[in-house]
């Protein structure tokens, strides 16, 4: 039996001194404030720090790499990019050169090559590039971050410290998540744009002229799409990353534990493509659509479909986009009611 | 502890009920009932892994009870856990910041933490707290570059910066200089004098006997002993008695013996122990009041002792007494190892010891 009775009086809260000001105390304000200490907190890091500059670089570095082929071509003689003059040797339906190459002919045969060669350094192209270095260097980087922002406070020990200052655990929970989101969104809207921006930048040695007329309202929803698809992409894997850490109680666990995973989905995807393959019937059809539930194989089918909406020559996924969503819906709902319930239940000990 | 806090009425803001934690089959804190009231500095002792974390952990919600309840400012902390956090400033053992931030934002992190207003709407409160623990001129330090006592300092702030009712500090003179020491003394009777309850877990009963009014002693998770420091150290008396030749102590202890086995009660225990100089004294657990008593009982056997002088109660005797149960004072081997888990007024740094 309890000595303490059930009902008692909750005793009245004194009066602060001045000098503390209390902010609102309404959930969302208390945890739009928890988020803007997360990403405070994210700003101060140096590994942060680090984190931008690489993505950055690598970023700058892949579009540099890009018009290396630009400069090659300028470099090379004009003749190279001709086709090869007529003879005997050469087999039926080749094309070929049937006389000496004027210098008018010459130049457009350079400029069709340095043209196709410089082409990903130019708007429509240099978006999907941007979109492709930052879906694989963004992802890589938020896990760290993830991993980091999460497992840290557990190995740290500043858990027990945010824990007994009052506002209720869902809510640093929350804050958590807020913080990686709005990492996810910025990180990769700030890359791309970086991305099409060297890209330009680049463009200016080849002296061909960016040509708008790709632009409509269609390319521009779309490739929001795509930006967006990317963005959920990094946010799933942040997801992941928070969630592992949090059980781990440890940075190592959600950072490794994520980029394994990601990297199993590639290897295991053929492997179950290879048994499906073996196996005929039922169950080898079973096991070949198992990777169509994978995380990256979701995040490709939005972006073939959103692909095949812009070019028409490329082919929609076999995934739709509705299951590709419903899956990564499963698994957000998965990784983030795991995180939260055993950040809820735990006890926080050493 | 000669003042009580302004606050000080009677008021339950800590009770417990028969609170347990149970880690596997080890029993960390065992049906503890616990009953800090408004406005103490209470102190709350026992040897390392006698529950007190544990106690805190559960009383701030770090982790939950496997049995019975906790209730703090009237509300269960199973129920109302933030609307308690609120009112509480803590250190849960060694105090852990930012170590890529400043002091100062750390503070602001805490701050923002605390359902305080973000920005600079509190930099006046952060300048005073940093004030009171000293390390204004520290504050854009990086806290991975703190001294120990410098982050146990920076704990205290944090604890301090909402200007809680309740301060639950856990071993706050850990790393510090004797200088140290003495400022966390003096600021907890500050800031009992100004209305607030601590709740000091400490292991050295110098430091808590000198600021606390109530205590509780822990062990192996059980409450041993809970109250008011002054009576408990009153009900610990003893009497002690030198006399000019060992053969008469010892002939001395046989008949206090024989008066006991005769029915006097009121001496409840008696034994001979060395003095500094090396010298053979008997101790007598009996009321103060009855020196004179005890004089003539040993004057009627033609026993005069050279001296004879109530020996005053300290925590530490009293913490000896219910903790260390078979070992006996004097026995060497028991006293030292107990020195290693208990601090002793010779070990306090400015004690003078």
């Amino acid at each position: 039996m309890s000595s303490i009775p059930k009902s008692q009086q909750v005793m009245p809260t004194p009066r602060r001194q001045e000098s503390v000001i209390i902010g609102n105390q309404s959930y969302l304000s208390v945890l739009l404030r928890l988020i803007s200490v997360e990403l405070y907190k994210i700003r101060r890091r140096l590994m942060s720090k680090i984190l931008s500059i690489v993505a950055i670089a690598v970023m700058v570095v892949f579009f540099g790499i890009i018009s290396i082929g630009s400069i090659f071509v300028l470099a090379s003689p004009e003749a190279t990019f001709l086709p090869p003059p007529c003879t005997a040797n050469l087999p039926a339906g080749t094309l070929c050169l049937d006389h000496s190459p004027t210098q008018a002919e010459l130049d457009q045969a350079r400029q069709r090559a340095l043209t196709a060669v410089s082409s990903p350094l130019r708007p429509p192209d240099s978006v999907g590039t941007a979109l492709q270095v930052g879906s694989i260097i963004g992802l890589i980087l938020l896990i760290i971050l993830a991993g980091t922002i999460v497992g840290g406070e557990y190995s740290v020990g500043t858990v027990r410290l945010m824990f007994t200052r009052g506002p209720t655990r869902t809510q640093f929970f929350l804050s958590k998540v807020g913080a990686i989101l709005i990492c996810a969104v910025l990180g990769m809207l700030v890359l791309v744009l970086i991305g099409i921006l060297a890209g330009v930048l680049l463009n200016l040695f080849t002296g061909i002229g960016i040509d708008f007329s790709f632009f409509s309202g269609a390319w521009f929803l779309h490739t929001v799409l795509k930006l967006l698809i990317v963005m959920l992409e990094l946010f799933v894997y942040g997801m992941l990353a928070l969630c592992l850490s949090t059980l781990g109680r440890a940075t190592a666990a959600g950072v490794a534990g994520a980029l394994v995973w990601w990297g199993l989905e590639t290897i295991l995807g053929g492997f179950l493509f290879l048994i499906g393959n073996y196996f005929t019937g039922a169950f080898g059809n079973v096991i070949k659509a198992i990777p169509d539930y994978f995380i990256s194989n979701s995040i490709g089918a939005l972006l073939q479909n959103q692909d095949h909406y812009i070019t028409a020559t490329s082919q929609a996924s076999t995934i739709s986009d509705l299951q590709a969503l419903a899956t990564l819906v499963v698994y957000l709902a998965v990784f983030i009611g795991i995180a939260w319930w055993v950040n809820q239940k735990r006890d926080v000990t050493n | 502890m000669d003042e009580l806090s302004p606050q000080y009425d009677g008021t339950p803001i800590i009770s417990t009920s028969r609170l347990t934690k149970a880690f596997g089959k080890l029993v960390a804190v065992n049906d503890l009932e616990l009953q800090v009231m408004r406005g103490d500095v209470f102190g709350f002792l026992g040897p390392n892994g006698s529950g007190k974390t544990t106690t805190i952990r559960m009383l701030l919600g770090l982790i939950r009870p496997t049995a019975g309840r906790a209730v703090l400012f009237g509300m269960d902390n199973a129920d109302q856990l933030p609307a308690i956090l609120r009112r509480i400033g803590a250190i849960v053992e060694t105090p852990v910041f930012y170590p890529y931030l400043s002091g100062l934002d750390n503070l602001r992190v805490v701050a923002a933490s605390s359902d305080m207003a973000s920005g600079k709407a509190n930099d006046r409160r952060l300048a005073e707290v940093l004030d009171i623990v000293e390390l204004r001129t520290y504050e854009n330090l990086t806290y991975r570059k703190y001294s120990l006592g410098m982050k146990q300092r920076l704990g205290i702030a944090a604890a301090l910066l909402s200007d809680p009712e309740l301060v639950m500090l856990d071993e706050p003179t850990n790393g510090l200089d004797p200088a140290g020491v003495i400022e966390i003394r003096r600021l907890i009777k500050r800031l009992s004098a100004l209305g607030k309850t601590i709740f000091l877990s400490s292991h050295v009963l110098y430091e808590v006997q000198q600021v606390c009014n109530r205590v509780a002693i822990l062990k192996k998770g059980n409450l041993l002993k809970q109250g008011n420091v002054t009576e408990l150290l009153a009900a610990s008396q003893q009497v002690e008695v030198r006399m000019n030749r060992d053969d008469e102590t010892n002939y001395a202890l046989h008949l206090i013996q024989q008066i006991q086995e005769q029915g006097a009660n009121w001496i409840t225990g008696a034994h001979i122990e060395q003095n500094k100089q090396g010298q053979g004294v008997l101790i007598l657990d009996a009321p103060v009041e009855r020196s004179a008593e005890i004089n003539a009982l040993l004057a009627r056997q033609s026993l005069f002792a050279a001296e004879i002088h109530p020996r005053a109660g300290s925590l530490e005797d009293l913490y000896l007494e219910v903790t260390a149960q078979g070992v006996q004072p004097g026995n060497a081997i028991g006293m030292e190892a107990l020195a290693s888990t208990v601090g002793t007024p010779a070990e306090m740094p400015g004690s003078g010891k």
